[in-house]
């Protein structure tokens, strides 16, 4: 068994070599490339071999995993999801016509194939399937418990051949820091919410409970009334806190399975036949301008 | 201007998931619809065609059976594109090719562009489906054609025989360009889709559209996956209306239950 691991961060790097202990034995190389490369040489003693691209450009990553491909011919790639990741690994699957699996919760290798696990119908569902080897596997992030990092092994440099797609510019997003996933109360707001300023009666009830502020993907990624590490659901942040409150948001399935390990699920709608209430503990059926300023004001009475 | 292609796949759709007793899932009493970004990839070529003429195929394989099952809500998904801006469609059906997995599929597409007399200028597709959600095959079909891959586009512009388009990445926004043809996968930011007018949905029914089976396809016969289970997530919430004469009392109630619950502290 040869497992190929290709990462672009570098605890990706570091899961992904713990997926690759933890599925075979056998030999393992790394394919590092972009914010990780810099990071090859103290990888390199986990692994057999470290490859190592700078770039991140995933038509570069593409043609460097063509050659390595080639080079190597691993039985598994492995993986933690991530844009350029899937990007450069979905041209390497379809060159090879190699089975491709992205959002994988567990895997198991027996005899020639991977058997994995993995959420279908935007989690709605889950799905197990089988296919053989050589195959790659993109797991969830925040599976496997990361390898501590060694170094002392072969790095190996790679080039990024000729590119058509070229970068002329990149800019940071604005991002606020917040670890949703670590807050025990969320306070989630949807399209309920009319205006960006509107949206402080959120935070007012979300800093009297002491929880964070998310939102749906239309508030944070399209209107961008939140930063985008606020976005919940499943291209967004996982959430498991002890009480998610939904305010003006419907319940989509893209939204609503990020939200499941919540203790406690609370929804305020308008609209009494909104998809959210049947996937809620507590519904409150209001207009959210109504009946936002009554909660925060009964809360703020009971704290004295 | 070439053609403008736009992938679109009629998928399961996740606001009906049905399962049996046992908690499997019951696959063919789900209804597919046209994949929610799909409806975006489509606004998008509407809008090139606009500015820059061309016109724009729309390719579909379906790849859930069984045929006899998904026959109106095939009919339906390409309705649907149609009438918001594809000019021509071309379904690819066929129990031989169901289950599909995304190594067929991918194969499929690039058989039917490299076969069907196109001359793509661009390809759009959507960053991930409602069904499968692995945002794969815009990746494939650009490997197996060799074009360059533009994927999880916020904005494209094309002119010139050339395209700019912003990337969205986890913590940035990434600005590229290249030379046309490209495969582009975009994002749901990229347009707000407007609903067809009438005429638009009268206008539909008279579009032509191409129907092709496996003998069609032959060099892409085959899947490597294999289904083994799929279950439905169970959820158990309370779904608990609090109910009230007026909101004061709701909001006395709400507050009361989260205590007893233990999930605040006042
Ligand atoms: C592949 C894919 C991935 C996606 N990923 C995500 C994701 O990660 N996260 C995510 O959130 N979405 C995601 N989506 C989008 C998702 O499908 C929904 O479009 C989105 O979640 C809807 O957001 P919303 O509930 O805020 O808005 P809407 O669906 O428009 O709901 C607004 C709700 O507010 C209620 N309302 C309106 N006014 C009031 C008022 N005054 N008081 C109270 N209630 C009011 C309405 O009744 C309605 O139910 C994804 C979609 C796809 C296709
Ligand atoms: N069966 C299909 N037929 C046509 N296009 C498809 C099909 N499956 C996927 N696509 C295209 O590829 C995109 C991403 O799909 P996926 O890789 O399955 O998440 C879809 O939104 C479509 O644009």
């Amino acid at each position: 068994m040869k497992a190929l691991i290709v990462a672009e961060y570098t605890r990706d790097a570091l899961e992904g070599i713990k997926a690759a202990k933890t599925l075979a034995t056998g030999s393992t190389i790394l394919l590092v490339f972009g914010p990780a490369s810099t990071e090859a040489e103290n990888l390199s003693g986990l692994v057999d071999k470290v490859y190592t691209l700078p770039s991140r450009n995933p038509e570069a990553v593409y043609n460097a995993l063509r050659r390595v491909y080639e080079d190597e011919k691993p039985d598994l790639i492995l993986g933690v999801v991530s844009k350029n990741v899937k990007d450069s690994l979905s041209r390497l699957a379809g060159a090879y016509d190699l089975p491709m699996s992205t959002e994988v919760l567990e895997a198991s290798v027996e005899d020639g194939s991977v058997k994995y696990k993995r959420g279908i119908l935007s989690e709605r569902a889950y799905s197990i399937e089988k296919v053989p080897m050589p195959a790659i596997i993109l797991f969830n992030p925040r599976i496997f418990e990361p390898e501590e990092a060694r170094p002392g092994g072969e790095v190996v440099k790679l080039d990024e051949g000729d590119t058509k797609v070229k970068q002329i510019g990149i800019s940071k997003k604005q991002l606020s820091g917040v670890k949703l996933e670590e807050a025990e109360i969320v306070v989630g707001v949807g399209r309920g919410f009319k205006k960006k300023e509107d949206l402080k009666l959120a935070f007012e009830l979300a800093e009297l409970l002491g929880g964070q502020v998310g939102g749906s993907r239309p508030i944070a990624a399209d209107f961008k009334w939140l930063p985008e590490d606020a976005w919940i659901g499943i291209s967004g942040k996982r959430i498991s806190p002890k009480l998610y409150i939904a305010i003006g948001i419907s319940g989509a399935p893209q939204h609503m399975s990020a939200v499941m390990g919540s203790k406690v699920i609370v929804a305020v709608n308008k609209d009494k036949n909104a998809p959210i209430f049947k996937q809620a503990d507590y519904g409150v059926v209001a207009d959210l301008y109504q009946f936002l300023p009554i909660l925060i004001k009964k809360i703020r009475e009971r704290k004295g | 201007m070439g053609d403008i292609v736009v992938l679109l796949k009629a998928a399961l759709n996740p606001e009906m998931v049905r399962s049996k007793p046992d908690g499997t899932l019951d696959q063919d009493a789900i209804p597919l619809k046209l994949s929610d970004i799909d409806r975006n990839a489509v606004e998008e070529a509407a809008k090139l065609k606009q500015k820059l003429g061309g016109k724009v195929i729309g390719i579909m394989v379906l790849t859930v059976g069984p045929m006899a099952k998904r026959e109106k809500d095939l009919k339906m998904a390409v309705q649907e594109a149609l009438a918001k801006g594809v000019d021509e469609a071309i379904v690819v059906a066929d129990d031989r090719l169901t289950p599909g997995d995304q190594v067929q599929t991918a194969k499929i597409i690039a058989e039917v562009i490299r076969n069907s007399g196109i001359n793509p200028s661009i390809i759009l597709a959507s960053e991930a489906t409602i069904d499968e959600t692995t945002g794969q095959i815009p990746g494939r079909v650009a490997a197996k054609l060799g074009l360059p891959y533009i994927s999880f586009a916020r904005s494209i512009e094309v002119a010139d025989g050339k395209i700019i388009a912003e990337r969205d990445l986890e913590e940035e926004l990434e600005k590229v360009e290249a030379e046309l043809p490209v495969v582009v996968s975009v994002t749901q930011e990229i347009n707000q889709p407007r609903p067809p007018t009438l005429i638009q949905i009268r206008r539909a029914a008279r579009k032509p559209q191409k129907r092709l089976g496996a003998d069609d396809v032959k060099q892409a016969i085959g899947t490597k996956r294999v289904i083994l289970e799929r279950r439905i997530v169970t959820i158990n919430r309370k779904q608990q209306i609090i109910e009230g004469s007026n909101l004061e009392e709701i909001a006395d109630k709400l507050i009361e239950i989260l205590e007893k619950e233990g999930v605040i502290k006042l």
